[in-house]
């Protein structure tokens, strides 16, 4: 089986290209995906991860996004609008569609979010609002927030603003790649692979996915895991913890909120090999060193100054040679504190400097290093030999005649107990996951990361059943590339 | 400063039997609309983790002989009456549940949390010194209150507005100055006790406020009660902590009372109780979940509002669905503020010689 990944960085495109053997190439950003994507034979599967120009547009000055919310009774919430849909998933009040529409003609944006709470339990009244709201916004501009799957109004409201503001973009990098490989697959932020199709439900899966990526391929190219991986990249150094052969998640917070956003654990440093130097390095990037034809002398530039060889090397003769050792000391100092910090005992250096610079932070933090081969591509590898992860939350309705998957209804086809309702879950994850081509023995283990169940009693008479589950695929090495 | 949530998902295990009105479901809708709300988010709210009551803790409540006979029926199974069956585990669910109310209590007084909501099961302000009943089996309130005058607190307001009369809290201080149990309940109605004529007995004398409401009263006659009993007597007793009963069965769909109060309604009272804890006792409350059976129509509005009011939070939204409005009109009764008109001024005849705002 060959796999092709492909890493879209700040500053470069990394591909790989792993089929027993591995096989790497850096592409300039400047040719855009295309240009990375017409530089190599698609053949296999192919992965992407794109997490940093969503990376950017989320960092960016906030775009108008004008959400509206349907809040009914309890706690308010911004542009309000009537409707209701309780706990059950009942309606209980309507929308009023005059009302939307002078809202969204009265809130210029551009881009619309649609939030209603208890919506993962019935998303009419959301898909009512978009289909008025469908006159104002092309529906790539929309984004809905039954999709999310879980109860968590706020969160879900703010998870729905981000998915607003990037689900052109990524629709539109789905169009270009599917170009390509009808049947790519998109490298998320929890280290695991997902269709188009459901990533375009939820576009925010596949925020922050680098650390992901570099931290499955550390794993893959070392076996090692237990250790920190160093991430040089252009911009910042990336440091990303590996735990039992896995990296550790947590959940993003957008503007100090609560989101529906899981991703990888990591330190970014905000120094890099394109951090620029004046009197001493800059925590910023000012376009290419000047080994690559740019205007700033940097990090690499004082590498090339203290006797290494990237790119032109003579153009990096500009620098003073002992601002260039004091800047790499620095950097070197600044790395190594974080690398104490976070009590590794082993550290797998990953990036285009990462032979230049991590034996040295290494020597500072006293710590073991491993550099494998094809460390500069250590991201896109991680891409190409990432497994499928998906996840159900189900919740079942016996009394309403409903089962949600994903916020999505269905119809509830047969009663079941609690043992089949679980079996039936996990061999839907199962038939989703083999739906995006994962391979029957990585998708063997579905675990059951939550449930719970009661009866609802009316009149003494005990004849309905409310379920909630979660069952799940995780994330790790597909088995195929073992 | 936060408001801190006691509730575990141990409080919806116990169940008397799978048909009880006092079972699982009871909590299961409350708990999705505080996850939607995204209550345990938010940095306002606080979850505080409960600890299972020690022995000693319940004893100062309970009778030993009491809690033998419910440590003993737990292992098997037992009765105390038809409505109060003794499933097995009992009694370590009732000390969580009482353990809930102190981890509440000490949160206040510690400074860990501004205010305090226990949303414990089972419930407990039927449960007296030696006895159950009720769907009640320890007395939670009771048990933090007694906790609390171990930790500086010399005087402590009870603030009991299940719609069933708090027989057992009343019992349990009915002779205790420094507890003034005070209960707005309908009437007549179980348990059968609360007239106003009930006003303490020895040195507690005047320290027992009981304050019964005809069926069908609503948020108006409860509002009236807080300004023209609650307030005064509150202000003249000067409480150093405030714990509040705070059942949800006075909700105008609950299956069994009859009362009318409303999402808002509940809010407000909380909002009430907060402003005065906060100009007599520097904001220290407890409240503590006892009644409440409307599980899918009431309950997960009426607690939103507690925790909204306990927070600070807008309560603008609090309400009831409007489709309910019906239910509201069947539920109501216009002439309920007359009828309690007339009991406020019967609580002055007999508590004017005890309270200077009442003479």
């Amino acid at each position: 089986m060959l796999f092709t990944g492909i890493d879209i960085g700040g500053t470069n495109t990394d591909i790989a290209i792993v089929d027993g053997d591995v096989l790497t190439r850096k592409v300039p950003n400047d040719a855009g995906l295309r240009g990375a994507l017409d530089s190599i034979d698609v053949r296999g599967r192919l992965a992407v991860s794109t997490s940093q120009p969503l990376n950017r547009l989320i960092a960016a000055p906030p775009a108008s996004v004008y959400a509206i919310t349907i809040p009914g009774p309890g706690l308010p919430s911004p542009g309000s609008v009537a409707g209701m849909v309780n706990h059950r998933g009942d309606i209980l009040e309507e929308i009023d569609p005059a009302a939307i529409r002078t809202a969204l003609a009265e809130h210029a944006a551009e881009y619309l979010a649609i939030c209603g709470k208890f919506s993962v339990r019935n998303p009419t009244l959301e898909e009512q609002v978009r289909a008025i709201a469908l006159s104002f916004y092309p529906p790539e501009r929309i984004a809905t927030s039954h999709g999310l799957a879980r109860l968590g109004f706020p969160a879900r409201r703010v998870t729905t603003e981000v998915n607003a503001r990037i689900l052109e973009i990524v629709a539109a990098m789905a169009r270009t790649i599917s170009g390509y490989a009808q049947d790519f697959l998109f490298f998320k932020g929890d280290a695991g692979l997902a269709s188009a199709g459901a990533v375009l439900r939820d576009p925010s899966v596949l925020f922050n996915s680098s650390p992901a990526a570099v931290a499955l391929g550390a794993r893959y190219l070392t076996g090692c895991s237990g250790c920190l991986v160093v991430d040089i990249g252009g911009t910042t150094t990336d440091l990303v913890p590996l735990r039992e052969g896995a990296p550790c998640m947590q959940d993003v917070r957008i503007d100090g909120n609560t989101a529906f956003i899981r991703s990888v654990q990591a330190e970014s440093i905000p120094f890099g090999g394109d951090s620029v130097i004046e009197a001493h390095l800059c925590p910023r990037r000012e376009g290419n060193p000047m080994a690559f034809g740019g205007m700033c002398p940097t990090l690499t530039d004082a590498l090339n100054r203290c006797g290494a060889s990237i790119g032109d090397a003579a153009r990096s003769a500009h620098l003073d040679p002992d601002r260039a050792a004091q800047a790499i000391r620095a950097y070197v100092s600044r790395i190594a504190a974080g690398v104490r910090a976070s009590g590794a005992k082993t550290v797998v250096g990953a990036g285009f400097l990462a032979d230049h610079l991590i034996p040295e932070i290494g020597r500072e933090a006293g710590v073991r290093c491993i550099i494998p081969d094809h460390a500069a591509c250590m991201n896109a590898i991680g891409v190409a030999v990432s497994r499928v992860s998906l996840s159900l939350d189900v919740h079942v309705d016996t009394g309403r005649r409903r089962v949600i998957v994903n916020g999505e209804p269905a119809p509830l086809r047969q009663e079941m107990d609690d043992d089949e309702l679980i079996a039936w879950c996990k061999e839907e994850v199962r038939q989703r996951a083999l739906g995006m081509g994962a391979p029957e023995e990585d998708v063997a283990e579905v675990s059951l990361a939550y449930f719970s169940a009661y009866d609802v009693v009316r009149s003494g008479r005990r004849n309905e059943r409310i379920a909630d589950l979660q069952v799940e695929i995780e994330p790790g090495i597909t088995v195929d590339a073992k | 400063m936060t408001t801190g949530i006691v509730y575990h998902p141990a409080f919806l295990t116990h169940e008397q039997h799978p048909l009880h009105p006092e079972r699982r479901e009871r909590l299961a809708y409350t708990d999705d609309q505080l996850t939607e709300e995204g209550l345990w988010e938010d940095p306002r709210i606080l979850r505080l983790h409960p600890r299972p009551a020690a022995r000693e803790e319940l004893a100062r409540v309970h009778d030993e002989r009491y809690l033998d006979f419910l440590e003993q029926s737990s292992t098997t199974g037992g009765v105390i009456d038809l409505d109060t069956l003794i499933p097995p585990g009992l009694f370590a669910q009732a000390r969580l549940a009482a353990g809930g109310a102190l981890v509440a209590g000490e949160s206040v007084m510690a400074g860990t949390v501004r205010n305090a909501f226990a949303m414990v099961r089972p419930p407990g302000h039927h449960a007296g010194t030696c006895s159950g009943a009720g769907f009640c089996y320890v007395n939670n309130i009771a048990v933090m209150v007694q906790a609390l005058k171990g930790r500086g607190c010399e005087k402590i307001l009870i603030l009991d507005w299940d719609a069933h009369h708090g027989n057992g809290t009343q019992e349990i201080f009915y002779g205790d100055p420094d507890v003034l149990f005070t209960s707005i309940h309908q009437s007549p109605f179980y348990p059968g006790t609360g007239d106003a004529t009930e006003i303490g007995a020895g040195k507690g004398t005047g320290y027992t406020i009981n304050m019964p409401v005809p069926a069908g009263s609503s948020d108006e006659v409860y509002q009236y009660l807080l300004a023209e009993v609650i307030a005064p007597v509150a202000a003249e007793f000067n409480p150093d902590f405030i714990a509040v009963s705070a059942g949800q069965d006075n909700h105008f769909t609950d299956p069994l009372t009859g009362l009318a109060l409303t999402a808002g309604g509940y809010a407000s009272m909380m909002a009430f109780a907060v402003e005065l804890a906060d100009r007599l006792c520097a904001g220290r409350l407890a409240a503590v979940l006892e009644g409440g059976y409307s599980v899918e129509g009431g309950l997960p509005y009426t607690t939103i509002g507690i925790i909204a009011a306990l927070a600070g939070m807008d309560l603008s939204g609090i309400r009831d669905p409007s489709s309910y409005e019906p239910l509201f009109r069947r539920a109501f009764n216009p002439h309920a503020l007359d009828h309690v008109q007339e009991t406020v001024g019967l609580l002055r005849r007999v508590h004017g010689s005890f309270w200077r705002c009442l003479s």
